[in-house]
């Protein structure tokens, strides 16, 4: 592993003070290198930069309430099963597919930029199916929308309409 | 016929710069390791394509699982020691039946009820702290319903949903 070679004394006078032997250590690296390699690999695999992600959601205030038109505003509503039905004002309900939803939703926000639009998910709709509108909103950009609880009217007028 | 012997080439290679940047390279790996605590609650997150990062520090989480039980954690041990203590002055147990002290118990389980006071009391204690709603994909909508609510009456109008990122181009429902 690590080899002491003594080198020769040179000279051939011996002075006084005497000369210091030296010393040629060679120490073999080459464990230390593959440990060190091997803690690099592990390092590289274990280490995560990334932060969770998240999706922010701006709310207005408990106490704000805004009078909108009813004409520019759009009620989106998602049943227990999942199914979105929308409407405008007070018209009746209707349902729209999935693959539909992100073309509508941009349609409808260049056609009438003032729109704002009102979430209502049911007590038993899956969680993923807010986040999948609020994300289509998100990337559609439409950035005016509220969440609001769905009510027993609102429960009535979707099973009107078959929801 | 006599054999051509292949001429031996000793090759060496000086590898101390190498060995110099990957000791460069395992120093910066170890130090700035963190190691991924172990999840408190099990979650399967939604997907978005939202690219915001969460901070760091001064996080509160509201977790919600796959069965709609509320947990909830909060970054600062201090805080959690304030906050969660006089709810469970013994501990929590943890999966092994063990009792844990709660300031070391990253998500609490708490009910529905106490959600908007402990709101307020975490925010009065640091004001700088944000809202994360960590929740299962497949969880009722009802919970989540109940924590905005309760966020809205605390005055938390602006929070955030933790999601994965969707790899595909639109999401499906």
């Amino acid at each position: 592993m690590a080899d002491v070679q003594t080198a020769e004394t040179r000279g051939k006078k011996k002075s006084k003070h005497k000369k210091k032997r030296r010393v040629n250590v060679r120490v073999d690296m080459t464990p230390m290198v593959d440990v060190m390699f091997l803690l690099l690999t592990f390092y590289m695999l274990t280490t995560a930069f990334s932060l969770p992600q998240t999706m922010e959601i701006n709310l207005p205030p408990n106490d704000a309430t805004v009078d909108v038109a009813q004409s520019n505003l759009l009620t989106l509503r998602v049943n227990a099963k999942g199914d979105i039905y929308w409407n405008k004002g007070t018209e009746p309900p209707a349902k729209i597919e999935w693959k539909d939803f992100s073309k509508f939703v941009s349609d409808q926000n260049k056609a009438n930029p003032r729109l704002i639009t009102l979430i209502k998910v049911d007590r038993e709709a899956k969680y993923n199916d807010m986040v999948d509108i609020i994300d289509a909103l998100n990337v559609e950009n439409v950035t005016r929308f509220s969440i609001a609880p769905m009510t027993d009217a609102d429960k009535t007028a979707l099973a009107k309409v078959g929801g | 016929m006599p054999k051509i012997k292949k001429r031996r080439l000793g090759v060496k290679i000086d590898m101390t710069p190498m060995v110099d940047v990957a000791t460069l390279l395992v120093l910066f790996f170890m130090l700035t390791t963190q190691f991924k605590p172990p999840e408190d609650v099990q979650v399967i997150l939604p997907d978005s394509h939202s690219e915001f990062k969460l901070p760091e520090s001064d996080v509160m989480t509201v977790t919600v699982n796959k069965q709609g039980q509320i947990f909830m954690g909060v970054d600062a041990q201090q805080l959690r020691k304030a906050l969660f203590e006089p709810m469970f002055p013994n501990g929590i147990q943890d999966k092994d039946g063990r009792m844990v002290p709660v300031w070391l118990v990253g998500a609490v389980p708490i009910q529905e009820k106490d959600l908007l006071q402990l709101t307020v009391q975490a925010r009065v204690s640091n004001p700088r702290l944000r809202t994360v709603i960590k929740a299962d994909k497949d969880a009722p909508y009802g919970p989540i319903m109940d924590i905005m609510n309760d966020l809205q009456k605390a005055n938390v109008t602006r929070f955030n949903l933790q999601t994965d990122l969707a790899h595909d181009v639109k999401g499906g429902l």
